[in-house]
């Protein structure tokens, strides 16, 4: 094992290779709070790369409800519990990761992944956390809460998939950090579907290979965004360029939502792979469960998010969301508009901050009608 | 001349007779390929041939040499027999296995076994686990699930999916929508077969693959290889069968010689795929 730098965990930790950033980094943000589990990212996903035959129950994406739904089954609960209770201090986290915590003759620390695992696609949908006791539903804030968690591979700086590969048939594109599986080699042991601790590799049966997200590269290299991204109903997602936080810089979309405001979060960034799927934590849940799927940071980025409203520039860069099929690396807010730029500085988008405003006054002067909000 | 009676004694001493009678002839040391002027069972373990050849009980361990290695114990023992003919050569494996597993879902594997010979016999062999760079093996693999595929493809049965989920339906394909464009469109769908990976394009359950240490295992330029199990009563009972010289790049044997053999059995229902299987040492070979 080498001694690896992991940002989102402050510390160097144990990986099977040694560091090797790609130029670029495929990064992405997920504004969860505006998801409506709709799923047609993940009907967009699965027409575009999985209707084939042993593709049946793949899906690269899915939207899952938290806290009771989770696909494959258990994937979050059965690792955590392995990991046992693991501690951070401060911004450093100090427990084990998936790579130190792995048993003698392991690469990983693995779950398990059964046919049966992947046969509860829909479990727990819209499940609320917590029971109404009397006069609960009107108290607020509400007692109970629910959100939808929608999961692509993660793309990860130090992906547990390519290093339990015995056969090296994983590899991450040193032009863009997607992580790839090669078809033409792999032989179906599936190591990476054990060991991708976010259930993010499949096994096919029909070909005897495991599959996974390839982040729609042809759209990456042509400067679009991937198929989830750009049919994404509820506009929360953006996909960019992450930078590590020592080169993050202020006119890249993904660096000022991850660094420099920290507004949006890594999931699970306590095992260790340095996702790079970020998400705007939802702001109506618990701190103390927000703190263990998304770490320490959990807290002040649902204050920011709360404060967004006041933050022209957050809201600017929120209103880029969805607002474009291509790839935004940089912005800028300018007067009462947010553009996307490109890689030159070069404006080839812009969009109102703010949504103009009508009133219409309640009575119908020509008709002389009363107007209701159903007509 | 001198040399064949003493190699012929050497055999000899080495097979000691099975207590019980009728049983096999056992030779613990050593894995005899016998001559036969018949026709070779390269596809019938079943053969009264193989009844008149000694067995090499062949002890197994678990692959603990590279990562991923495996946790659990699995078959221990197989038991070797083998026939040539001067060109080809058979093995007979057979080994325990409660649970007959072909076709591999998540979670587990295809019943397989393989047997591996080093490029260069004599002083310089490799090791046995899977050769060293500079020093290769080249390995005859069994799956069951190829096996599998091939017979179900003969009997018009249906795919693995269908095989795996008989009650399973699905509303459509889009590859349904257009006849004219079917075969591109499932290609398209099934990323392995459209990039050409080798393992889905079997048409013989045993591929021929060679590897200088872990983590590189190619199919050989060589694919020369025959072989079929049967799995009755908890046990499997396969062929593996090779050519003894099979040309270009592949390791070469012959009548008369002394070589080196390993075997690796992987069980299926146990999740064993890859590096987590169970493996020998070499084992001597005597091709007579
Ligand atoms: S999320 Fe899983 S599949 Fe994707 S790169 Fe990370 S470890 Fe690999
Ligand atoms: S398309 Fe967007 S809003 Fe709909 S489920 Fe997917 S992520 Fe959520």
């Amino acid at each position: 094992m080498a001694r690896v730098y992991n940002w989102q965990i402050g510390r160097t930790m144990s990986y099977w290779y040694s560091e090797n950033r790609p130029a670029k980094q495929f990064g992405a943000v997920f504004d969860i709070n505006k998801c409506i589990a709709c799923q047609t990212c993940t009907l967009a996903c699965k027409t575009t790369w999985t209707s084939g035959r042993g593709q049946e129950y793949m899906f690269w994406n899915n939207v899952e409800t938290k806290p009771f739904g989770s696909y494959p089954l258990g994937w979050d609960v059965q690792l955590l519990d392995r990991l046992g209770q693991q501690k951070w201090e401060g911004n450093v986290y100090t427990g084990q990761t998936v790579f130190e915590a792995a048993p003698g003759g392991e690469r990983v620390m693995l779950s398990k992944r059964e046919t049966i695992d992947y046969s509860y696609p829909n479990v727990g949908e819209d499940e609320i956390y917590g029971s109404v006791e009397r006069g609960g539903s009107l108290a607020l804030p509400q007692q109970m809460w629910m959100f939808y968690l929608a999961r692509i591979c993660n793309h990860c700086t130090y992906p547990a998939c390519l290093a339990a590969c015995s056969r090296s048939s994983i590899y991450k594109r040193p032009e863009d950090g997607i992580v790839v599986l090669d078809q033409s080699r792999c032989r179906g042991y599936q190591e990476c579907v054990k060991a991708c601790p976010y259930g993010k590799v499949y096994f096919n049966a029909a070909t005897g290979t495991s599959e996974k997200c390839i982040a729609c590269y042809p759209k990456i290299e042509q400067g679009i965004q991937p198929q989830c991204f750009v049919n994404c109903i509820g506009k929360i997602r953006l996909q960019g360029w992450v930078s590590t936080p020592d080169k993050a810089r202020e006119d890249n979309p993904i660096d000022y939502l991850v660094h420099v405001r920290k507004i949006a979060l890594p999931l699970y960034p306590q095992y260790g792979l340095e996702p790079n799927v970020y998400y705007v934590p939802p702001l109506h849940v618990s701190d103390r469960f927000l703190v263990q799927m998304f770490g320490p940071g959990a807290p002040a980025a649902v204050r920011a998010y709360r404060n967004a409203k006041e933050d022209k520039t957050l809201q600017g860069l929120f209103a880029l969301f969805g607002s474009t099929e291509r790839t935004i690396p940089r912005f800028k807010i300018a007067g009462d508009f947010a553009l996307a730029l490109d890689d030159a500085g070069k404006e080839f988008m812009r969009v109102p901050i703010y949504e103009p405003v009508y009133i219409r006054p309640a009575q119908d002067r020509l008709y002389q009608i009363m107007r209701s909000n159903t007509t | 001349m001198k040399k064949k009676f003493l190699l012929v004694l050497i055999t000899i001493t080495g097979i000691s007779l099975l207590a019980s009678c009728g049983g096999p002839l056992i030779n613990a040391q050593q894995v005899i390929a016998s001559r036969t002027d018949k026709e070779l069972p390269r596809e019938d373990p079943n053969s009264s041939l193989w009844d008149k050849v000694a067995e090499h009980p062949a002890k197994l361990m678990v692959q603990d040499v590279a990562e991923p290695k495996l946790a659990e114990p699995g078959v221990e023992t197989i038991r070797v027999r083998a026939i040539h003919d001067g060109n080809w050569v058979v093995f007979r494996l057979e080994w325990e296995d409660k649970s007959r597993s072909l076709i591999p879902e998540s979670g587990t594997g295809s019943d397989a076994a393989a047997v591996q010979f080093p490029v260069e016999p004599g002083a310089n062999v490799p090791d046995a686990a899977m050769g060293e760079k500079g020093k290769g093996v080249r390995i005859w693999f069994w799956k069951s699930v190829w096996q599998d595929d091939i017979e179900r493809a003969r009997e018009g049965k249906g795919d693995r999916v269908v095989s795996l989920y008989p009650q399973g339906s699905t509303d459509h394909y889009p590859y349904q929508a257009n006849e004219s464009a079917r075969e591109e469109m499932e290609t398209r769908y099934a990323p392995a077969r459209a990039a050409a990976n080798p393992i889905t394009a079997q048409s013989n359950p045993v591929q021929v693959v060679m590897a200088e240490g872990f983590g590189n295992l190619s199919p050989a330029p060589i694919q020369e290889g025959t072989g079929t199990g049967q799995w009755k009563d908890g046990r499997w009972r396969i062929t593996i069968a090779r050519p003894l010289n099979p040309g270009k790049g592949m390791d070469t044997l012959e009548a008369g010689m002394r070589s080196y053999v390993a075997f690796a059995v992987w069980d299926g229902a146990a999740g064993h795929t890859g590096s987590r299987k169970m493996r020998s040492g070499w084992i001597p070979l005597v091709v007579e």
